[in-house]
């Protein structure tokens, strides 16, 4: 199953190749869907597709490397029946996990998405909804 | 060339009248000229669907026996106007549910309504003779209802202005959620599709104007209340049977922060009746522009910042001081094309005829501001100019004397230029007893929520509420601090305001 893991990066661990490190290093197929950098550090939001054991020992590297880690265990779900496209959300979206078609229906990409829900109160029919477990 | 509307329905009555939406009509115009055009097309079909919040709905429930003469009403805990006859009531689309706040409102219970779901009722009143009944729970659908009529006093504004926001806070507004720092822009309208832009000088549109209303017939009766046409920013009064309308056309809505609102489809047929209109009616998004104005000044001039056309706001993004920030619309546009495809076809279908306007709408009526009969006072009016203050520099020490002296706990520090560089608390002090910190600048917070001299009292009042936060000092627009603005200062107006 894929995992997806996001890591938080210091401005000094910043400048060191540590993904492209532990990828060379256990050769798991990690997947960047997102990742912001500033002069303060960033997020890097990584899919992992790869069996459990494997997934969490690439885990472990990072944080050995200082990198903080955290899995994300959610789910978002657009409600299409309620969805009447009207892109309230579409400009909140940090990641553009919510994206307009060339028809104006709106789309959701949830790989993308890093559940920060600012999308989730804004939408005017609550046809957005994010479920943990 | 001129063409009548009666003429085009007798070719709708046979078959072959042209019919064509908004968006296609830019495209005839553009390469044909409005001159062929007009001989070609005979109808357009404009469209949109957005937030309304200028609805509601008049609603008869036939008496009760024994009788009451409703004189507040309850629709699923939303409050309907009944100060109209005994059972006659008007549920207006932003009213709030009185149990579940901005999760239901007026906008919900007139969807409710509309999907044939049943509606609690209860109702009050003082009694009389012939209205003898006190009190009255019951449930209705719509077909319980002797008549259920959407009757808007404000729909389907020409065009809206854009929203952003230069505070460095989210605000929450009519316009949706604002990301601080210019962070998103939003707005409104459908732009080409947009029923009035496609008739600004209302050759066509009037009272009587058959239009398609929340998926059913309805009609234009007024101007709308707004109306401001000279400023592109005209309006409409609209009227249909919202037990013939469609749910996926009028939605309940909730904006955060807000309240609710009605999102209404609303499309109108323009009879291609000369060359003027068929110019009109080729409006294209590049050419319909709007300003991009700042929600985050609370007044009612909100500052603009530059001039936008639709084409750009619907591209998605927007340049703002050099960067490019993300859109969004509030209407969908996806059924306002929707909306206009439907009209189109109910023409080609024989299933809806225009109408001949009884009387027209205003050209020049002008949008006035409210008489006000005091000024609301702004923050130099009321806020304490002699205030302590020290410097970055200070010692930590020295500060903790003036506290002690003095009956205050915030000590506002400023640079030699008089700028406001930031705060310090007593608590501050307290925990820097003992850290070996000594100046002022090593413990002072940078970042203040700040008032600025002529912002309003009540927007003031509203800062402290939802910071949590008793004061604030009032800044220069250059960042100078001028004073110092207390929640008492503002508790003593407010106290004069009731008496
Ligand atoms: S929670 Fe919503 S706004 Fe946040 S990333 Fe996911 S889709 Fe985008
Ligand atoms: S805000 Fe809600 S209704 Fe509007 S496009 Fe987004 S998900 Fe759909």
């Amino acid at each position: 199953m894929t995992k997806k893991v996001l890591l938080k990066y210091s401005a000094e661990k910043a400048k060191k190749p540590i993904l492209a490190l532990i990828i060379k290093e256990t050769g798991t197929l990690m997947n960047i869907l997102h990742a912001k950098f500033d002069a303060e550090g960033g997020e890097i939001l990584l899919a992992i597709d790869a069996p459990d054991a494997e997934a969490k020992r690439a885990i472990e590297l990072f944080e050995q490397n200082g990198i903080e880690t955290k899995e994300l265990k959610r789910a978002i779900q657009l409600d299409e029946e309620k969805c009447f496209d009207c892109g309230a959300c579409l400009s909140l979206c940090p990641t553009g996990a919510l994206r307009l078609t060339d028809d104006y229906s709106i789309e959701l990409d949830e790989d993308k998405c890093i559940y920060c829900e600012i999308c989730v109160p804004s939408c005017p029919v609550r046809a957005l909804e994010i479920s943990k477990f | 060339m001129n063409k009548s509307v009666a003429a085009i329905n007798d070719r709708i009555k046979r078959g072959d009248a042209v019919v064509v939406t908004a968006e296609e009509m830019v495209e005839i115009v553009r390469e044909r000229g409005e001159v062929e055009a007009a001989k070609e097309v005979d109808v357009v079909a404009t469209g949109t669907f957005g937030a309304m919040c200028s609805s509601g709905a008049w609603l008869n429930f036939g008496h009760a026996d024994p009788p009451i003469k409703m004189q507040r009403l309850w629709l699923n805990d939303v409050e309907a106007y009944s100060g109209v006859a005994a059972v006659d009531a008007y549920i207006g689309a932003t009213q709030l549910s009185e149990t579940r706040g901005f999760e239901y409102g007026g906008g919900h219970v007139i969807e409710d309504l509309v999907r044939g779901q049943e509606i609690e009722v209860k109702a009050i009143a003082y009694g009389t003779d012939c209205y003898p009944r006190k009190e009255l729970e019951t449930t209705v659908t719509k077909d319980d209802l002797n008549q259920a009529v959407l009757c808007n006093p404000r729909n389907a504004y020409q065009r809206y202005v854009a929203a952003t926001n230069s505070r460095d806070e989210t605000i929450y507004t009519y316009m949706g959620t604002l990301l601080p720092n210019y962070g998103n822009v939003t707005y409104s309208g459908s732009g080409a599709l947009s029923p009035l832009h496609n008739d600004p000088n209302y050759e066509t549109i009037g009272v009587g104007t058959r239009i398609f209303l929340g998926g059913a017939q309805g009609y234009i009766f007024w101007e709308g209340t707004q109306h401001a046409p000279t400023k592109a920013m005209g309006t409409i009064m609209t009227i249909g049977d919202l037990k013939e309308m469609d749910a996926r056309y009028i939605r309940g809505a909730t904006i955060e922060g807000y309240g609710t609102s009605l999102y209404v489809g609303l499309g109108i047929p323009i009879p291609i009746i000369n060359e003027r209109v068929a110019k009109t009616t080729g409006i294209s998004d590049e050419e319909i522009r709007t300003n991009l104005t700042d929600y985050g000044v609370p007044r009612r001039e909100r500052p603009i910042l530059r001039e936008v056309t639709y084409a750009e706001l619907k591209s998605g993004r927007v340049e703002v001081g050099g960067k490019e920030i993300p859109v969004s619309p509030l209407s969908s546009l996806k059924q306002a094309r929707e909306i206009a495809g439907t009209l189109k076809k109910w023409i080609e279908d024989k299933k809806f005829f225009l109408t001949q306007t009884v009387e027209g709408l205003s050209t020049d009526q002008v949008f006035q501001p409210m008489r006000q009969i005091t000024a609301a006072p702004v923050a130099k009016d009321l806020m304490t100019r002699e205030v302590v203050t020290a410097k970055p520099s200070d010692s930590i020490t020295s500060a903790a004397k003036i506290f002690s002296k003095q009956n205050f706990d915030h000590l506002p520090i400023v640079d030699e230029k008089g700028k406001l560089v930031g705060i310090v608390t007593s608590w501050d002090i307290a925990v820097a007893v003992g850290t070996g910190k000594r100046r002022l600048s090593e413990i002072l917070t940078s970042k203040v929520i700040v008032a600025s001299e002529n912002e309003p009292i009540d927007a003031i009042a509203r800062k402290l509420e939802t910071h949590g936060i008793s004061g604030v000092p009032v800044v220069s627009t250059g960042g100078e601090l001028r004073g110092i603005l207390t929640s008492e200062d503002i508790s003593k107006l407010i106290g004069r305001r009731r008496r």
